[in-house]
């Protein structure tokens, strides 16, 4: 593989995180503006584990996602009686104050005779861990792919659970939730932290990725996209944010042939698409009928039997 | 406190825009119940309009500011008939993000006409600030804080004294029981539509004219000004735009003089958050309804 189309694939593969990370509270119905905050919150503590302190990789990111989950779950508890736009702009207000605050943000530390850390607005530079460790840009990119792979497979698993059914319930209606036993309070939080983990892992890889950061990165663009994904791509499965972001990052920045009319194309694109399916390409709905429809084609046979059986 | 006093006259003045901001978004969001991200987009094709034509043709300030509000009007009209008008109830969500997309195709739209990161503006009022006592008011700040004013009363009036504004209250009451007593709901949802990108245009005119330049960023700016005023005033709430746009300004003035620029932002979004999770409904605006530009219930 040539080097720019292992870039490409490894930026979807790290987008694809902080999509997610949005699709986790979209399930429990909530609308965040602010989960680049924990993605940035994981790069620079991930950054901060491997470069300055010198731990492994797989322990920088780990920090990096606890870090974040335990901002996340910590936000989650003021923010938790929000609703609606009310949510959505306190996630923006909180993310914006973070990005801010890492402007302010300076810990350098002298390595090798180089002054090494983040350093307020011009970010953290030379976070070389890949580059120090000979780790080649094919194998960051199977880290990368290892790790989604691992967190669909925990959203398959989910999908399958009881929390999974409790997450989408306190989407559909949360006082029904709550009428029917759910902790809706508790579960909430609890997406937050999971969600806040995502973000923070895909922060983590992003900082080792381009081994450098800066708070500039980590806008409301960043959030407004990655929530965009989920709704572009549909809530019905967890691939719809990679649907997503495939189309964005995928198809039309890297394809480049609407160079310099992209977002024009993308933009009108979307509103229409928007228009025909107002919830997403692959919705609750489609999603239930691709399956039925699977099962028919993979078991044809008990097809057979049913009918036969409803047959006299 | 003569400092204290100064900053807080900037800030007034500063605010003034921020609350005629506040007072076309809040306009939109009170009658359609739904967060239109496009709004700073659209000001920003108006701004960019008059820009185009006095860097082309060097038009002088009254065309700059007609067709700053025109355009504004015209991408509003855009945006509402992509965004809002072919979405059915339950679709806020959809809403959101399309029009999301659309202030992304706008805003590179604008950066394909005129390519440079920075241009120049027309200034409305140059000349020496007025000064009272120890004082000092900027004459083009002085316009603006009597512009937010008249809007903002104009705006009341019109939505207390007339037909047009008994519609949309009606509208903001209930959409169903207003169409069922003959109020064409689609049209005046255009209208109030087309109306807040007015206040808008003229909001980004003043703006604009105040500061001489223009960038490409000037519509992320101006929703996330718009924004941050109208929740800290209120949602739906006319008075609460205007006190939210006032009181943001007077924070971001203090705060950038007392502890530099950076602080001006973090104080902003501060107060921001701070309204929001002690008192959820904004200064002035009812308890925090159910709001439907949220995930709303399914159809």
């Amino acid at each position: 593989m040539d080097d720019y189309l292992i870039g490409v694939l490894s930026n979807i593969g790290v987008i694809s995180f902080i999509a997610l990370s949005a699709y986790v509270l979209l399930l429990t119905g909530e609308i965040s503006f602010g989960q680049q905050a924990f993605f940035a919150i994981g790069a620079y503590a991930s950054g901060i584990a491997t470069a300055l302190w010198h731990w492994p990789l797989g322990a920088g990111l780990a920090w990096g996602g606890a870090v974040a989950a335990a901002a996340a779950a910590l936000l989650g508890v003021p923010t938790l009686r929000l609703h609606g736009l009310y949510f959505a702009v306190a996630t923006l207000a909180f993310a914006e104050m973070v990005r801010l605050l890492f402007e302010l943000f300076h810990y350098q530390v002298l390595i090798n005779g180089e002054l090494v850390g983040p350093n307020g607005a011009e970010g953290f530079r030379n976070i070389r861990y890949i580059f120090d460790n000979n780790i080649g840009s094919t194998e960051f990119l199977v880290l990368v792919y290892v790790l989604l792979s691992a967190t669909l497979l925990g959203f398959s698993l989910l999908e399958r659970s009881r929390l999974g059914v409790i997450f989408r319930m306190t989407g559909e209606d949360d006082v029904l939730a709550e009428l029917s036993g759910v902790a809706v309070a508790r579960y909430k939080v609890l997406a937050a932290g999971i969600a806040g983990a995502l973000a923070g892992i895909g922060g983590g890889l992003y900082a080792h990725l381009t081994t450098y950061v800066e708070p500039r990165i980590f806008d409301v663009m960043l959030g407004v996209h990655s929530l965009a994904y989920g709704l572009i791509g549909g809530l019905g499965t967890a691939l719809g944010p990679l649907v997503g972001v495939l189309i964005d990052i995928g198809v039309l920045e890297s394809t480049r042939w609407f160079a310099g009319y992209r977002m024009v194309v993308f933009g009108g694109l979307v509103a229409v698409l928007l228009i025909v399916r107002p919830r997403g390409l692959f919705d609750e709905a489609a999603v239930r009928n691709i399956s039925r429809a699977w099962r028919r084609i993979s078991s044809p046979k008990r097809r057979l039997s049913q009918t036969q059986r409803k047959a006299p | 406190m003569t400092d204290f006093v100064q900053n807080t006259l900037d800030g007034l003045m500063i605010g003034s825009s921020y609350g005629l901001l506040a007072l076309g978004f809040t306009l939109i969001f009170g009658v359609m119940r739904r967060l239109n991200l496009s709004y700073g987009a659209s000001i920003m094709v108006g701004a960019y309009l008059g820009t185009l034509v006095y860097v082309q043709f060097g038009a002088g300030p009254i065309a700059v500011a007609a067709l700053a509000v025109a355009g504004a009007v015209l991408a509003g009209i855009y945006v509402e008939r992509l965004c809002f008008a072919p979405m059915g109830p339950g679709a806020g969500i959809a809403s959101m993000v399309s029009s999301f997309a659309i202030w992304m195709q706008l805003e590179q739209a604008a950066i394909l006409v005129l390519p440079r990161h920075t241009y120049p503006y027309p200034p409305l009022a140059a000349g020496e600030p007025l000064t009272l006592g120890p004082f000092m008011v900027r004459l083009d700040h002085l316009i603006m804080l009597v512009a937010a004013l008249a809007l903002g009363t104009a705006i009341h009036l019109l939505l207390y004294r007339t037909r047009f504004g008994l519609a949309l209250r009606a509208i903001v009451g209930n959409p169903v029981a207003a169409h069922l007593v003959g109020v064409n709901v689609r049209a005046a949802m255009l209208g109030a539509f087309a109306l807040a990108s007015a206040i808008g245009g003229v909001a980004g005119y003043l703006v604009l004219a105040a500061d001489q330049q223009i960038t490409p960023m000037f519509g992320m700016w101006a929703t996330i000004k718009g924004l941050i005023a109208m929740m800290i005033g209120g949602l739906g709430s006319i008075p609460g735009a205007l006190l939210g746009g006032l009181l943001l300004g007077i924070i971001e003035m203090n705060g950038q003089w007392y502890f530099g620029s950076q602080v001006r932002e973090l104080a902003a979004y501060f107060l921001l958050f701070a309204c929001l999770v002690l008192r959820p409904g904004g200064l002035l605006g009812d308890a925090p309804a159910r709001v439907t530009a949220a995930y709303g219930p399914r159809a």
